[in-house]
């Protein structure tokens, strides 16, 4: 299988703290990397400096061939890869339909001249752009569809989350990077994601997912490629059983997740 | 042309000091609340009015007059001041404080509108130039042939004299730590339980007392006051705490310097700089911001994804 | 339970019907209010508003049925706004302030619809649209005077021109935001004023006089209009070429509105970091929102100039463009109806109101400062956007 991104060495500095320390990892076509770690740890950060939304201190991203170091997001986003975040970042003033039309940005071509001068293929873009958002919005779990027309911010938390993936579905990436998807969700709700996520991989063979994940029973549903970061570092990578069983991580993460539970 | 230096040396410093404690005022609420009060000019030009109405009061109701009572109708406005900063922060600015930037921004634009029209229109004659006397006159000494005024000398020593007790403020008092906890990290302050309404009222009160003696200084300097004098003394104040960095007490004082710097520049020595000098300063304003966007000695701002 | 279009959808009568008679009560209320004389007449008609915006928020399906109706029957609906636009000046008869009063209105409906981009779809603060706008009006009477151009070929150039300086005051947004780009228009407002104010072939502060009236196959605007034996007052001329331009404009809004650009711009005004992340390029749609800002504002100057002939920087002032700031606050932002609405209420009102001329400015303070706590949406706040049901 090929290679669809590579980090190398990728360094992450804000003033004296130090995010992420020379972290290298890449991830095939169609495959689902899992990336865990403690808060804090610098999983988040990865993500920014993949989606160009921090620029490395040093090291290199490489994706589907070309070196996206660097480069801002809204490129990064055209070159095929879509992100959700964290702290869910929706437009909540807009309805949900339009957050999901909003994501296929890069993928509609209208300008202003174009707008302006040629309606009629305006509309028709955005007709497109609508038949296939509600598709979108039929295909998860959930009853987003239903919803299309609420204003995103009155959205049920684990309703926003679908949302946000749905958004970031909507680009078409052939990367996708999900920042804790099944935060606020309720055991139905979390297996509702896991399947949503396999069957999105039955759809689409060639994408590719990095999922960051406290849940451990989302990483446990993709176990074959694990990575834990721990202080900037990467401290772990392989399948979910062998992450599991390294003492460090087990130090780091997993000893202080079952003193929780 | 030594003479000229001297003397353009003299207005800069003068001017300098004047703008630098408008600036201070804009930094401090900005630090604190994270709004822009853009009326700040607005409310530091009502003060010059406030002491001709004083003194008018005190010449027919009690029959005093001379300068030592101009000089104390000048305290009072300036305490009266202070006291219409915290009634405006109440009862305005404080809603906007959780709001978008921009609705601040207008909504503070619109409350300099009103100020400007009810002093208009509450004071006599609102809408003619009045008047204002120099709070204190006579010659100093002299630099070479060029006199000093006592009038520059006490600019300069009460800036100094306002900064030093702001600092020490500040530093040293637990009123003033908690305004500097407040404005250094809100999230923090919050936590903290800072965030209560004497951190506001004190910050509003000084602000807006030191922006009147500005005003006082402005009006005396330039002889003269009129009810829109807040737009200009506002923009360039504001302008000044921009180019230093908002939030920051040095980058005020430095940005104040730097925008009477420039005035004076082209007064002296553009063709017709008099009439242009507000196009320099506010094109250096531009320049400044797209270099450096968080000011000379700002600190960047990182938003956290 | 979230019904996609309206849940009261009225029949194609009942929409006709609905359509043309709110559009004649609008104009009747319109024609009242330019008519009123003395304080009390107004006072009545602003009660009656009043009443008519309460009725709207306390029923807010009244809203959901008028936007139904027009879009069930949208020739209907064109047609019956472009008699009572083209038929105004014949009610009004050969009442020239009146007819001052609406060119003035449409004049700043135009400018509110430009700032709206900025302020009501990107959020952003642009304090120069009266820049823009004087940049559009002396580009023009320039060309005019001194080259003798027809007002006709002055209107692209100046707009042209204005577009340009919008580009050039939208450069910086892309490293300042909020306070530090308001700044930075006020700045380039201060900035353009004080220029037109100093050089000497700008007129300095006298400004320009004597731009000459614009014609069209051989109607010079400046003589009365003669359509079908009725004569109507030169004024009739400069009110359909604004009434034109606003057409233009609401255009212009709507095309923009419900295409990608709308959506990004919605997009960047929400979250501006998320919107990177959908591969919106948040600078080009910033300094574009400028663009297309100053593009219209300079038309609206173009026609300024040739109508009163006499323009001077005092007209271009930062308190112009407060002004049309307060339009679009208070109309709604992201609204284009409400815009519009809120750029005729905030021109007619204070010139009716002549015993409170002269607190024309504390009114509109006080009115920012209230809706900005009150009712910071506006009169008309923006309505989702609707697929399938529109035109």
């Amino acid at each position: 299988m090929s290679v669809l991104l590579r980090v190398e060495n990728a360094t992450m500095r804000f003033g004296g703290l130090v995010a992420l320390n020379d972290v290298s990892f890449s991830i095939d076509k169609g495959s689902v990397l899992a990336v865990i770690g403690p808060n804090g740890a610098g999983k988040s950060t990865l993500f920014n400096v993949v989606t160009g939304v921090y620029r490395p201190t040093s090291g290199k991203v490489v994706f589907d061939g070309a070196d996206i170091t660097g480069k801002p997001s809204y490129e990064v986003v055209e070159r095929g890869i879509g992100r959700t975040f964290q702290s869910s970042r929706l437009f909540s003033d807009l309805s949900v339909l339009d957050n999901v039309i909003i994501g296929m940005h890069t993928r509609t071509t209208t300008g202003v001249l174009d707008a302006l001068f040629r309606p009629g293929k305006s509309r028709r873009e955005m007709a497109a752009c609508v038949e296939k958002a509600e598709a979108l919005l039929k295909s998860g779990s959930g009853d987003l569809f239903e919803q299309r027309y609420r204003p995103a911010g009155a959205l049920a938390q684990a309703d926003r989350r679908r949302l946000e993936i749905a958004r970031a579905l909507a680009s078409e990436p052939k990367l996708l990077l999900l920042d804790e998807p099944s935060v606020g969700m309720d055991e139905t709700e979390t297996q509702a994601l896991i399947a949503d996520i396999v069957r999105l991989r039955d759809v689409h063979l060639e994408l590719s997912v990095i999922l960051i994940e406290h849940d451990m029973q989302v990483v446990e549903a993709f176990p074959d490629h694990v990575m834990c970061i721990d202080y900037g570092s990467r401290i772990a990578e392989g399948d979910f059983a062998a992450v599991r069983a390294n003492p460090r991580v087990q130090e780091a993460y997993l000893g202080k997740a079952a003193a929780h539970a | 042309m030594a003479e000229l230096l001297v003397q353009q040396l003299v207005n800069w410093i003068t001017l300098g000091c004047i703008y630098a404690l408008l600036a201070i005022g804009f930094s401090l609420i900005f630090g604190v609340l994270n709004v822009i009060h853009f009326s700040h000019g607005d409310v530091a030009m009502t003060a010059p009015f406030i002491s001709l109405a004083l003194v008018q009061l005190l010449a027919t109701a009690v029959g005093v007059s001379g300068p030592a009572w101009l000089i104390v109708a000048a305290l009072a406005a300036a305490l009266a001041v202070g006291v219409i900063g915290i009634v405006l922060d109440k009862t305005v600015i404080r809603r906007f404080r959780d709001a978008p930037a921009m609705m601040a921004l207008v909504a503070t634009v619109a409350l300099g509108i009103v100020i400007r029209e009810l002093i208009r229109h509450l004071y006599p004659q609102g809408s003619n130039p009045h008047a204002f006397p120099r709070l204190v006159s006579g010659v100093a000494f002299e630099v070479g042939t060029v006199p000093i005024s006592w009038f520059a000398l006490l600019v300069v020593l009460l800036t100094i004299a306002l900064v030093a007790l702001l600092f020490f403020f500040l530093k040293m008092t637990p009123l003033g730590l908690r305004i500097r906890a407040a404005s250094e990290d809100r999230v923090i302050a919050r936590m903290m339980g800072i965030r209560d309404t004497r951190v506001f009222r004190a910050t509003f009160f000084i602000a807006s007392a030191i922006g009147a003696i500005a005003g006082l200084l402005f009006a005396s300097y330039a002889g003269v006051t009129r009810f829109d004098f807040g737009v200009m003394a506002g923009l360039l104040g504001f302008s000044a705490a921009v180019i230093g960095g908002l939030g920051s007490m040095p980058g005020a004082i430095l940005g104040g310097l730097i925008i009477a710097g420039i005035e004076v520049l082209a007064q002296t020595f553009v063709p017709d700089g008099a009439s242009y000098r507000l196009v320099f300063v506010f094109l250096l304003v531009i320049v400044v911001l797209i270099f450096r966007p968080a000011g000379l000695l700002g600190r960047p701002v990182m938003e956290k994804v | 339970m979230h019904a996609p279009a309206s849940s009261v959808a009225p029949g194609t009568g009942q929409a006709i019907a609905f359509t043309v008679l709110s559009q004649l009560a609008g104009a009747a209320f319109l024609y009242f209010v330019l008519k009123a004389e003395g304080g009390w007449q107004i006072v009545g008609l602003l009660a009656l508003l009043g009443a008519g915006f309460y009725l709207l928020e306390r029923l807010p399906w009244i809203t959901d049925y008028a936007m139904a109706s027009m879009a069930r029957v949208p020739l209907v609906t064109f047609a019956t706004a472009a008699v009572v636009v083209l038929g105004f000046p014949f009610v009004v008869g050969s009442n020239t302030y009146v007819l001052h009063l609406l060119i003035v209105a449409q004049l700043y409906a135009v400018l509110a619809l430009a700032l709206n981009f900025q302020l009501g779809s990107a959020n952003i603060p642009n304090f120069a649209t009266g820049a823009s706008y004087g940049i559009g009006a002396y580009v023009s009477a320039l060309l005019a005077i001194n080259f003798g151009l027809s007002f006709w070929l002055t209107l692209p150039l100046a707009a042209l021109a204005a577009t340009l300086f919008g580009f050039v005051i939208g450069i910086p947004s892309m490293r300042t935001r909020d306070t530090y780009l308001a700044l930075v228009t006020i700045a380039f407002g201060v900035v353009v004023q004080q220029l037109l104010n100093n050089f000497d072939w700008t007129g300095g502060p006298n400004g320009l006089v004597g731009i000459p009236a614009p014609s069209l196959f051989g109607h010079s605007f400046a003589d009365p209009l003669v359509v079908f034996g009725w004569k109507l007052p030169s004024q009739a001329n400069f009110y359909y070429l604004s009434a034109a331009l606003v057409v233009v404009a609401i255009i212009t809004a709507h095309r923009l509105h419900g295409s990608r650009i709308g959506l990004a711009w919605n997009a960047l005004r929400a979250d501006e970091i998320a919107a990177k992340a959908q591969g919106i390029n948040v600078a080009w749609y910033k300094v574009l929102a400028f663009a297309v800002d100053a593009f219209l504002a300079a038309f609206a100057g173009t026609i300024y100039a040739f109508y009163v002939s006499y323009i001077s920087p005092d007209n271009f002032t930062f308190l112009v463009s407060v002004t049309i700031m307060t339009m679009v606050i208070v109309g709604g932002m992201d609204n284009i109806f409400g815009v519009i609405v809120g750029a005729f209420l905030l021109t007619i009102l204070p010139e009716k109101l002549r015993a409170f001329a002269d607190y024309r400015l504390l009114f509109f303070g006080v009115v920012i400062i209230g809706f900005l706590m009150i009712r910071p949406q506006g009169l008309f706040p923006q309505r989702m956007r609707r697929y399938g049901g529109e035109p």
